[in-house]
């Protein structure tokens, strides 16, 4: 607790320190506050969390706690996330037909509580989510796991030995990718049971506690404040170097900068690029940084007839300063990327054919008789670095005559446009939802029904892009069990979507965390879920 | 040649004027005497001219384009010779954005006062000499006018009518119009008593043709005033909008969108919003020193 009531004082403190800086320069470095050594202290914005419950969490803050706090069958390789590793389960195998997962436990596991840990949990928490039918439930049910049928697809058979049936022969490689996500991590059936009230398996009482097994437990959560967690001594792995790790909700990154420069935190998640660079002189402070399963692009919306021509969705790829972009606006939080699948992902293409052309973008408006131009609009969300960047295109597109208007919005607004098929050009951002590369190829490369009023609306959809053929493929390499052959296949829909989509790939995002040099074995994990706090310690 | 300026200042001067126009001369002369008298209005007109040649003179003396930069090699650059405010995240050249902005900001005032201050008068007017119900109907829909913070309900319009210049004028024209009509209001209630609306009414003339050509051009002193005193927050509420990304979009070098988009930077490259920070201040303050120095010219019962 006395990190929570210090935290009163040190701000004031801090205040005051920010004001003896800029009243005598570098005069007031005297004023230095430590963390205590056994604690991790991490400033970052984590107003995101709405529930510690691993069968409803889907935010990116919460995505890592459950990643340190849960276990699950299998885990991403950080190193390389395109393989797993057993995390509970000590061996899988896959029947003939590929319907039919067998997972064999490691022996002798216990979750915090000491309750021990058996076949039954695993099948319990699978049954738990398609049940509770959350948001991020769609990952297993994909799989063909419904309510009615979950209870006999997914089955204990003796007490280390699990089973899952899926509905299709799916990629092996999707179905475990799948699996590692935080839908899938297992509860303490027994822990949760006893507090379930009116059969809600616990749903009311997981909210805020705690019933897993992982290298963390957590030990107090206060939203928009703080975020305490403890080592758990039964982990069945090595255990975490430091006890304690102390989230400290921080909104502002000019705040983190300070308390991370002043010694108050030991890791700052959500600096700027203005602050990384300033911090860079520092050498107090180093970073590390990841490329994550988020990327950029601008759509063309084919009901627009103009831009549905062939020549003109090319011409736009020429248009963006990817270069200057990378090493301006984009520095530090981006890398540049032109492809649907974010570098990390099976089958990931790094092709990048496209630079910034005015010239070659005119000769494609001219031969589509467009030498004079057009005048166009498009929706951007009012945040940095969306705006930068949809100014800046705005520039290059007016050197080829192409005259943007720029509709800014909040959010939802843009969203709600683009999502009706409402807009001429839309700037925005997909994340992946799980990490194996369907869940981008998904929404990319599929849509199979361009009706105004078909059920599923991915990218493609509310652009309006018909591609029957890409489908087809797309389908087809959710099937394939040869990881090779489903990584070219993949590579080989990439190609075809660079030539011809009305979508041009921009960026991919890049998470940067600060830390003090102490700090040692952080690394920011390539999802949401695998930046690891119990790989860290401190000098 | 050197007695007729003295001769002119006589015949303006004159206590016993021989024609209307004489009359009228004089008195905007007496006033513009009593107004060059104050040094800080003065400068206030200095500036606000200043102003107006830049915005018409921008073409020409702005020594880039303000909405083309390059990323690579003129981005953030601090304050130099080549530029002499620095340049912005995307590498443009602050000065002939500023410079240009000058037009985005002239426009809106133009515009709020040409819309406002006319209908804040016929209504305020109006609702003086007619009284009665019209008078109570027309001063609650200005009290509820004046109820609503000024921003905020400018915001809610925006917000209605679509982001833009055009939809942040008329959003300000329509929130700044309710302290015109109080002013022309107090005034005519005084107006209408006196001798000669009587004689006029005697005569036959309309309510109309009384409220026009009578009432209307002794209100417009004081509305001036006040109009001009309200420059400020007009540059100041656009702008406010303009930061908040409801006024004028992207490229528009509005200057509340230059300091938005300087925000970003405000730790570490200062240049990019102090320099618009710099224009709004310099030419509020002109807009309310000119004010106060018209003030005094205007005010009738001001002794001279």
């Amino acid at each position: 607790m006395s990190h929570v009531t210090l935290a009163r004082p040190v701000g004031r403190l801090l205040r005051a320190a920010t004001l003896a800086t800029l009243l005598a320069g570098t005069g007031a470095a005297a004023v230095l506050a430590a963390t205590p050594k056994d604690t991790l202290v991490v400033a970052w914005a984590i107003d995101d969390i709405i529930t510690m419950d691993p069968a409803e969490s889907f935010e990116i803050s919460a995505g890592e706690i459950m990643g340190n706090t849960y276990d699950r069958l299998v885990r991403l390789n950080i190193e390389d996330p395109s393989k797993l590793y057993g995390d509970i389960a000590q061996s899988w195998t896959v029947s003939e037909d590929a319907k039919l997962y067998t997972f064999k436990l490691k022996p002798n596991l216990k979750f915090a509580s000491g309750n021990p840990i058996t076949a039954e949990d695993v099948a319990y928490s699978f049954q738990r989510a398609v049940k509770l039918d959350k948001s991020p439930a769609f990952i297993l049910t994909q799989f063909g796991l419904t309510k009615d049928n979950v209870e006999q697809k997914v089955k204990a058979v003796d007490p280390t030995t699990v089973t899952l049936e899926v509905d299709k022969p799916y990629a092996p490689t999707l179905v475990l990718n799948c699996l590692s996500a935080n839908i899938a991590a297992i509860v303490d059936k027994k822990l949760v049971e006893s507090k379930a009230q009116n059969g809600d398996m616990g749903y009311g009482w997981l909210k805020t506690n705690y019933a897993g097994s992982g290298p963390y437990k957590i030990r107090e959560w206060r939203a928009n404040e703080i975020l305490a967690l403890e080592r758990n001594d039964n982990y069945h792995g090595e255990k975490p170097k430091l006890p304690r790790v102390i989230y400290r909700h921080v909104k502002e990154a000019a705040t983190q900068r300070l308390l991370l420069e002043k010694g108050d935190a030991d890791i700052a998640r959500n600096l700027t690029p203005q602050d990384l660079q300033a911090l860079a002189a520092s050498k107090d402070i180093k970073t590390t940084d990841r490329p994550k399963g988020t990327v950029y692009y601008i759509s063309l919306n084919q009901k627009n007839g103009t831009l549905a021509k062939p020549e003109v969705r090319q011409a736009f790829k020429y248009l963006i300063d990817y270069d200057g972009l990378g090493k301006t606006l984009l520095k530090d939080i981006g890398i540049v990327h032109q492809n649907f699948l974010p570098v990390g992902l099976l089958g990931a293409s790094t092709d990048a054919p496209f630079k910034l052309d005015v010239d070659k973008a005119k000769e494609l408006l001219a031969k589509a008789g467009l030498s004079n131009g057009f005048k166009v609009t498009m929706d951007v969300r009012t945040v940095q670095p969306v705006q930068g960047i949809a100014e800046n295109i705005q520039q290059t597109a007016k050197r080829a005559g192409i005259d943007i208007e720029i509709i800014p919005g909040d959010g939802r607004q843009t969203l709600t446009k683009y999502r009706a098929r409402n807009h001429d050009i839309y700037i925005g951002q997909w994340g992946a939802d799980y990490w194996d590369p369907h869940t981008n190829a998904d929404t990319f490369a599929r849509n199979p029904n361009n009706a105004d009023d078909a059920a599923t609306k991915p990218v493609a959809w509310r652009n309006a892009w018909d591609i029957p053929e890409l489908t087809k493929q797309t389908d087809a390499a959710v099937l394939e069990r040869d990881a090779e052959k489903r990584a070219e296949m993949y590579k080989k829909i990439q190609a075809e979507f660079r030539d011809t989509s009305p979508i041009a790939i921009i960026y991919q995002m890049n998470e940067v965390a600060a830390y003090r040099t102490n700090v040692e074995g952080l690394r920011v994990g390539v999802t949401s879920d695998t930046t690891y706090m119990f790989n860290v310690s401190k000098k | 040649m050197s007695d007729a300026a003295p001769s002119w200042h006589d015949w303006l001067m004159s206590d016993r004027p021989a024609s209307r126009r004489q009359a009228a001369l004089g008195r905007a002369y007496s006033g513009w005497r009593t107004f060059t008298r104050n040094r800080l209005a003065m400068a206030g007109l200095a500036i606000i001219l200043a102003l107006i040649l830049v915005a018409v003179l921008a073409g020409v003396l702005a020594p880039y384009s303000p909405y083309e930069g390059n990323l690579t090699t003129s981005r953030l650059l601090p304050p130099s010779w080549a530029h002499p405010f620095g340049t912005d995240d995307q590498g443009r050249d602050i000065l002939s954005r500023i410079i240009y902005g000058s037009r985005i900001t002239l426009f809106i005032v133009i515009l709020v006062a040409v819309l406002a201050a006319p209908i804040g008068l016929l209504v305020g007017t109006a609702a003086g000499y007619a009284g009665g119900y019209v008078d109570a109907a027309l001063m609650r829909v200005t009290d509820i006018f004046l109820a609503f913070p000024r921003l905020i309900l400018a915001l809610a319009f925006v917000a209605a009518l679509g982001p833009g210049i055009q939809n942040a004028v008329i959003a300000i024209a329509i929130t700044s119009w309710p302290p015109y009509a109080r002013i022309a209001r107090a005034e005519t209630l005084t107006i209408r008593q006196t001798d000669y609306i009587a004689a006029v009414r005697l005569v036959g003339a309309s309510p109309l043709r009384i409220v026009l050509r009578h009432v209307m051009p002794l209100c417009v002193p004081s509305v001036i005033v006040r109009v001009t005193l309200d420059m400020a927050g007009i540059i100041l509420t656009a702008a406010g909008l303009g930061f908040l990304g409801l006024g004028a979009q992207p490229p528009m070098p509005e200057w509340g969108a230059l300091i938005a988009n300087g925000r970003n930077y405000v730790l570490d490259q200062w240049w990019v919003a102090a320099a618009p920070g710099a224009a709004i201040f310099v030419v509020s303050l002109a807009f309310n020193l000119l004010g106060d120095g018209l003030r005094d010219a205007l005010d009738p019962k001001a002794e001279r």
